[in-house]
């Protein structure tokens, strides 16, 4: 049964290779993105079933035994990630071919499309450093392929700047990995966890523990090295900004909460605080740019940040409660930012303009989409009974927890100012004056509003029906507390 | 209970559908229903023996996150008025609305509200309190911007959520602290444990927190500013969400609260200091107004602070008087909004100066009227409900508990003065707004319509909660022990045995309203001559300057910040973030004392590697300074070469072969390409940011360098290579084991490696394509 641990992975490898082949034919691409997102899905909610039931899979490739050979490492923590993506990836399928125009499409969308799924789950599934690398490589490369996908002067000037910097991120990554084995000799987690355990992080480990996380920080969107993300972000088309905004930033923090629960944890003192005080900070500074701007891709853009100061805090905060508000914030970002970048999209294109100020009256022509518009601020600003909601109650649960004060004071005051930045387009947007004048479209706006409430759906099941996910979660960041688990599973013997 | 409080959510589901048929049957009528069913299931907990009772209903309970009813005298008080306002609001919307109006977005935002608002003041459990809380500010939200296409109605909704929404993110705060220090959710059982609260180091930070949360929603100055522009809303709303029912979700917060905190000596300052300024001030401000429904908006938030104040005082008279008032603040208050709407509805206008004489052509409501604002006013009457909470508010600001801290003592001195104070005003205004509005000469000419009687229909709901004025006033006992005792009795936390009389005898209470009566007169009388010192007081000043500032700086001053880093130079990215990483990364060094220096594990040096060494570093030098492409690249070609001349020391042939080869592939393909670029320029940059980026390089380089030594000399384990050795033709049937390691130990990396060739192909290829293509559209 094992083997299953691969097939997130290789699905959408096949599914890019075989849709990079047909691309020409529409129709035929179209219908076998749609089919083979939801085989994909399927088979992501099997392993995560199988996984919940009889624990974590693990893979070892080419039958090469843990630490030497690559070793697949499917836990709950990995699995629930992939389905997640997988949730995502249908919605972005369906939205595809009501956004993109029919030469993007038949330029590879959707080859790079399952190739950046294939990267991503690839991330979450890997238990070898070097291969995270790997990893990080495919989806980098598919997100530059799509990036750039058929478009204008202002795409191509931020794609080079998101390409180079990631470039730098990516060159950084294997200086340290070459780092770390030079100290511990070994690439495989959890044989690195086990011996930076047996040393107790001395020396130089945890100078290049901080390396490593900067090199996560990069991708994830962290103070201050973000600056890459906000532009590039909303230049694409809506279904890749969707993608990114969804999925890019969060391998980037999924590494940084699997390397500093696994590997690096013995000098939370110092590098966990560090975290904290990011945290803190790109909560800050995230959030006034998501207030700077009147563009309303770029607010949405601007509000990945804060998020991932959010995730960070828990990561910081680093008991079983704060991580477990870090999990189900992760996958709760992954739906809404999804959710959020198409309705965006689809906004921006009814209105045939992104600046908020030449916008208003959307709501007499396009109900059901500023409803869901409203609806979705609610579930990003963490209002309750929604999903966002649970995930910060856990993070100040166990920010108060352990009394640090000024992270909650800030976490509050940024949802506050989040919720301000979505309301002001909601405002701007869809209430005033019913324009007559403005052409509406009702057959595109039908098209995009059903991708976008399946996401939404999805949203609000997770904050009201908590109960049914939260032991779950909870049981990943048990297991995220407790490494040796992790350690015991690769290294058997 | 569960099912009361879900009712109107279910409810609002229908009401789309029934909005659809609004021609045939007006929605209201449905939803009238809905808040009578709820009152009536509610008033059968009515009784002299009444016990709380609780009833739990589980949602989330892996995170203590439970519908826990809990239905004391003070719940039962919040419930009756919710839903019996709202039977009364629900049928007086039938006839204010037109059937024109979007009837079923008005009606789903009116039950979400009525359920949220039933779910705030019933829910034991912090989590769930808070859901609901939140959705009364949304619910009002969205009723203030009913009409959005008014520009003030946008304002107003977005003014009240955001100040409403921040008090409620502080309680939340506040909630989960103490959820977490005293490990449960419920707030009964927080009273037992109140020792471990009122005993923590950040106890001042939750009271505050608490009360920022109470402030804001029961608009206590200065967070009132939202109130008045929430008579944005149709009037039914104003009356029942910003004047019954919503803005009395603070006074609820902090009543329900009390047995925790009215151990603290803080919060009889902060709490009565909060309301008696609210009561004062607003009282004062409303004599300015010429909105109708202005004049009650400020006219409730000095209510709200009088209330407020006698909660802070947490004596037996004032809460008893408190609760009495909220009580009868409804009553009296829910009927003038109506009345202001009958007005607005009957001569289309609301602006007092332009009203006047209106008693001639609608009696019935000028009647209604008269009795509900002489009953505000606290007209000692014995048929008015206002005079007898008015007069135990004086009693109770003359009884206080004596206190040690002196800046208590010194309110308690001054309160009944301040009383006083607020008590003039609200005579005035409530004068002001009875006179102004049917009395005097009529300007009929001014009136967009010709005044006349309002609907029956129209009139039926004012005219109950006149009578419950009247019927409170006459038998005040009838609803003493059954009812209010209870209320106080929650808060207070013992028995309250209080007797509601008329007359007193001649006492310190009865002088000070004949005080008010006397000076309210002559200032009513005198009202022009005075009217000229709200030119200095507030002048110019108000706290809705400092709110627009701070909302219009929120804007400019995050564009400066954000455009101070965020200016798209590539540049300075780098610089930031190699800057950030140089320094943190080099503390972290420092603070762990990571460097290592250890030759133990070095081979030899040989003068051959030295000299490969040296040249590199100068050919990589040379690079940056090279004046042209062609040049740049051959000399960085001198540092591949280099390297593959040290592999070759390291015995490594295979790999020096490929350096080689990639060397000269790039330098052809480089050389190939820069035949297409135009030439090299010398940038033109500030000496300064040269310096800086000659700083960051260095110190980057110094950095890695640093770390690569100290790794290097860290070899506290056996690599894991050794096993590559032994098994690469053992088990990977292989020689070379750098390809048994490629193509099987770690194939996964390679396919996947080629994979990412196949995409970066794939993707140039779309990028040239797809743009070229674009051209010859264009």
């Amino acid at each position: 049964m094992s083997n299953l641990a691969i097939l997130p992975i290789l699905i959408p490898l096949l599914a890019g290779m075989w849709l990079a082949f047909i691309a020409k034919k529409l129709p035929l691409a179209r219908g076998s993105a749609k089919l083979l997102s939801i085989l994909n899905l399927a088979v992501a909610i099997y392993i995560f079933f199988h996984v919940q039931q009889n624990g974590t899979l693990i893979l070892e490739m080419g039958a090469w035994k843990a630490p030497f050979g690559i070793i697949i490492v499917g836990d709950l923590l990995a699995v629930t990630l992939v389905l997640t993506t997988n949730l995502v990836a249908i919605a972005a399928a369906f939205f595809a071919p009501k956004s993109l125009s029919d030469k993007q499409e038949g330029f590879y969308f959707y080859a790079f499309f399952f190739w950046l799924i294939s990267g991503v789950s690839g991330a979450f599934l890997t238990g070898d450093l070097f291969n995270l690398f790997v990893f990080f490589e495919v989806l980098l490369m598919a997100s530059y392929a799509l990036i750039v996908l058929g478009g204008g002067k202002a795409q191509l000037r931020e794609s080079i700047k998101y390409l180079l910097l990631n470039l730098f991120s990516s060159m950084l990554f294997v200086t340290a990995i070459a780092f770390i084995y030079a100290v511990v000799g070994t690439v495989n987690m959890a044989q690195i966890a086990e011996r930076v355990q047996e040393v107790e992080q001395q020396g130089i480990l945890t100078t290049i523990a901080v390396l490593l996380f900067f090199v996560f920080a990069t991708k994830a969107a962290v103070f201050p090295l973000y600056y890459w993300l906000p532009n590039s972000y909303s230049v694409p088309n809506p279904v890749v900004s969707a993608l990114f905004g969804a999925l890019l930033t969060k391998v980037g923090i999924y590494s940084i909460l699997r390397v500093f629960t696994l590997i690096f944890t013995h000098e939370p003192g110092l590098t966990h605080n560090l975290f904290l005080w990011l945290a803190g900070l790109t909560m800050i500074f995230g959030v006034i740019g998501a207030l700077s701007t009147h563009n309303v891709k770029l607010i949405v853009a601007y509000n990945i940040i804060p998020a991932v100061g959010f995730m960070l805090m828990g990561i910081g905060i680093f008991t079983e409660t704060a991580i477990s508000g870090t999990v189900y914030y992760l996958v709760h970002d992954m739906i809404i930012k999804g959710a959020l970048f198409l309705l965006v999209g689809a906004l921006a294109h009814l209105a045939g303009t992104s600046d908020l100020r030449k916008m208003g009256g959307m709501i007499h022509h396009y109900p059901f989409l500023g409803w869901m518009f409203f609806l979705a601020s609610l579930v990003l600003a963490g209002i309750p009974p929604f999903s966002g909601f649970i995930g910060k109650l856990l993070l100040l649960q166990g920010g108060l927890a352990e009394e640090e004060v000024i992270i909650v004071i800030v976490t509050l005051v940024t949802s506050l100012l989040i919720l301000f930045s979505m309301i002001r387009i909601f405002i701007g947007a869809f209430w005033g004056e019913k324009n007559e004048e403005i052409t509406v479209n009702k057959r595109a706006a039908d098209g995009y509003v059903w991708p976008i409430a399946g996401l939404l759906a999805l949203s609000v099941t997770l904050g009201v029906g908590a109960e049914w996910f939260y032991p779950a979660i909870q049981s990943i960041a048990e297991y995220l507390m407790a490494p040796e688990l992790y350690i015991d599973s690769v290294l058997k013997e | 209970m569960l099912f009361a409080v879900l009712l109107p959510f279910l409810a609002s589901i229908f009401i789309p559908f029934l909005a659809k048929w609004k021609d045939r049957i007006h929605t209201g009528i449905f939803v009238t229903l809905v808040p009578l069913v709820i009152f009536i299931y509610f008033i059968q907990f009515l009784g002299t023996g009444f016990q709380p009772e609780t009833r739990s209903y589980s949602w989330i309970p892996s995170l203590d996150m439970n519908m826990n009813f809990y239905l004391d005298g003070l719940s039962l008080l919040f419930v009756l008025l919710i839903s019996g306002i709202g039977t009364l609001v629900a049928f007086y919307s039938i006839y204010y609305l037109h059937k024109s109006e979007q009837l079923g977005n008005f009606y789903v935002y009116f039950l979400i509200f009525m359920g949220s608002m039933l779910g705030v003041v019933l829910s034991d459990n912090v989590f769930v309190l808070y859901s609901f809380w939140e959705f009364t500010s949304l619910s009002s939200f969205l009723l203030i911007g009913y009409w959005n296409h008014r520009r003030g109605s946008r304002y107003g909704a977005l003014k009240s959520m955001l100040i409403t929404v921040f008090g409620g993110l502080s309680m939340l705060g506040a909630l989960v602290f103490m959820s977490v220090i005293t490990n449960t959710a419920s707030i009964q059982q927080m009273i037992t444990e109140k020792s471990i609260i009122l005993n923590h180091e950040f106890f001042p930070l939750i009271m505050g927190l608490l009360l920022l949360g109470a402030f804001t929603k029961s608009a206590q100055f200065p967070f009132h500013i939202w109130l008045p522009d929430a008579m944005e809303a149709p009037t039914p709303v104003s009356a029942y969400l910003h004047s019954a029912t919503m803005v009395k979700a603070g006074i609820y917060l902090v009543a329900r609260n009390i047995p925790i905190f009215a151990d603290s000596e803080w919060f009889f300052v902060i709490v009565s200091g909060f309301g008696i300024i609210t009561l004062m001030w607003a009282s004062y401000m409303a004599v300015r107004q010429t909105d109708l429904k202005g004049i009650l908006a400020f006219s409730t938030i000095s209510q709200l602070g009088m209330i407020m104040a006698m909660l802070g005082f947490g004596t037996k008279v004032a809460i008893f008087a408190a609760v009495f008032h909220i009580l009868n603040h409804a009553t009296f208050k829910g009927s003038l909004f109506m009345v202001a709407g009958i007005v607005d509805h009957e001569t289309g206008s609301r602006d007092i100066r332009k009203l006047g004489g209106l008693m001639t052509f609608m009696p019935i409501t000028a009647t209604l009227a008269i009795l509900a604002t002489f009953s505000m006013a606290g007209f000692p009457l014995p048929f008015l409900n206002g005079f007898y909470s008015k007069e135990m508010f004086f009693d109770a600001t003359l009884d206080l508990e004596s206190t040690s801290n002196a800046l208590a003592g010194f309110m308690q001195q001054a309160l009944p003065y301040l009383a006083v104070f607020g008590s003039i005003f609200t005579f005035v205004y409530s004068m002001y707004f009875f006179f102004g509005t049917f009395r005097g000469k009529a300007q009929i000419s001014e009136l967009p319509k010709k005044p006349h009687e309002a609907p029956i229909g129209m009139l039926i709901s004012p005219a109950v909660l006149v009578a419950g004025v009247i019927i409170i006033g006459l038998f005040p006992e009838l609803i003493n022990k059954p009812f209010i005792s209870h209320a106080a009795a929650s808060i207070y936390g013992g028995e309250i045995d209080k007797h509601i009389y008329f007359w007193h005898g001649i006492n310190l209470p009865l002088i000070m309203s004949i005080a008010v009566l006397a000076f309210g007169t002559i200032l009513v009388l005198t009202r022009t001559k005075w009217e000229a010192i709200y030119r200095f007081i507030p002048g110019p000043l108000s706290m809705n300057k400092v709110y627009d500032g701070s909302v219009k700086r929120a804007e400019t001053y995050s564009e400066r910040i954000t455009k101070t880093y965020m200016n798209g130079s590539l540049g300075r990215y780098f610089r930031l973030i190699l800057g950030a990483i140089l320094i943190i990364t080099f503390g972290f060094m420092a603070a762990t004392t990571g460097f290592e220096f250890n030759m133990a594990y070095s081979a030899e040096i040989t003068l051959a590697e030295i000299l490969v060494a040296i040249m590199m570093a100068v050919a990589a030098v040379g690079t940056i300074l090279a004046k042209n492409r062609v040049a740049a690249i051959i000399i960085l070609g001198v540092v591949g070469y280099g390297l593959a001349i040290l592999f070759v020391i390291y015995r490594a042939p295979d790999l020096a072969l490929t350096q080689l080869i990639v060397e000269t592939v790039t330098v052809a393909l480089f050389l190939m390409v820069f035949n297409h670029l135009p030439q090299l320029k010398m940038r033109k940059q500030a000496w300064s940011t040269k310096a800086l980026n000659l700083i960051i390089s260095i110190g980057f380089g110094a950095l890695m360098t640093l770390v690569a030594i100290s790794a290097h000399s860290s070899k506290w384990f056996d690599s894991i290579s050794s096993y590559f050795v032994e098994n690469s033709y053992k088990l990977g049937g292989g020689d070379n084991i750098v390809n048994v390691i490629l193509v099987d130990m770690r194939g996964l990396d390679t396919l996947f490696e080629i994979a990412v060739l196949g995409i970066a192909a794939l993707g140039i290829y779309g990028m040239v394509k797809l743009r070229s293509n674009k051209e010859e559209d264009a």
